[in-house]
């Protein structure tokens, strides 16, 4: 019985230590929009969090930086599994957004905004 | 004589091990309730080019946004208004070239008046295209 207990654990254990690169631990609030669909799988997170500050990935980043370390992890992926999701602070502004699109575009990913539900 | 009925298969687990079994049900459910699925709105954005002539712009549909306000080819219009008039506009363009909506907004812009505006723009059926202003350093001797 404790075999299976500990192989149970071990396994939490790896799950967790695998979402490490997670950014679930950042703190934003996303924009609101109707008729969402699934993400899907995605290689790449972009997040910009409520202090402004980008992520990839969970790591911080500059966004001078992003568009080469987008490339790096997308590779030679093909069309449709490129998906980089974007999660934007919803009070973000454009001057910091549009620099980020800038640098998804050009490594070629496919821009998925990670937004909520609206609630009528 | 009266049989007394056992079930041997049954065996009651150790009641020292129910403070494991409620620890890993609480660890299993924790990771469960934290892997949510991302939901979203998919773009896709063209890949950018340097335009010279002016002349293809003028054609085209033209959103300007800005922090609180929203213009229509130059026309500022209410946001409860900017859809009908979107569509109006678009009305009788089939081709994707055609639809093509040119999508400028001032830099204080909030990202969600822009996931709001591209979901108008989607509605309408619009092709959105970004026109991002390029800044360019010039050293005058």
């Amino acid at each position: 019985m404790a075999m299976g207990d500990i192989a149970f654990n071990l396994l939490i254990f790896f799950v967790i230590l695998a979402r490490s690169q997670d950014d679930s631990h950042l703190q934003w609030q996303p924009a609101t929009s109707v008729e969402l669909e699934s993400a899907g799988h995605s290689k790449a997170s972009v997040l910009v969090d409520n202090d402004g500050k980008t992520y990839l990935n969970g790591q911080p980043t500059s966004i001078g930086q992003l568009e080469s370390l987008i490339d790096g992890i997308l590779g030679d992926a093909p069309y449709g599994d490129r998906t980089v999701l974007l999660k934007i602070h919803a009070d973000t502004v454009a001057q910091q957004y549009e620099a980020i699109f800038e640098a998804v575009s050009k490594a070629g990913g496919e821009l998925v905004h990670v937004v909520d539900e609206e609630k009528p | 004589m009266r049989m007394r009925r056992t079930n041997k298969l049954l065996i009651e687990p150790p009641a020292s091990a129910t403070g494991d079994i409620a620890f890993n049900l609480i660890v299993f459910f924790l990771v469960c309730a934290s892997v949510q699925p991302d939901a979203g709105r998919k773009q896709t954005i063209p890949s950018s080019e340097t335009v010279q002539d002016q002349k293809q712009e003028e054609t085209n549909v033209e959103v300007l946004l800005t922090r609180d306000t929203v213009a229509l080819d130059g026309d500022f219009v209410a946001m409860g208004q900017f859809l009908p008039r979107l569509q109006a506009k678009l009305a009788g363009k089939t081709s994707p070239d055609d639809r093509v909506v040119v999508f400028k907004e001032k830099p204080d812009t909030p990202y969600s008046r822009y996931i709001n505006v591209m979901r108008l723009i989607d509605e309408a059926g619009g092709v959105i295209v970004f026109q991002i202003e390029e800044e360019r350093e010039v050293m005058i001797p």
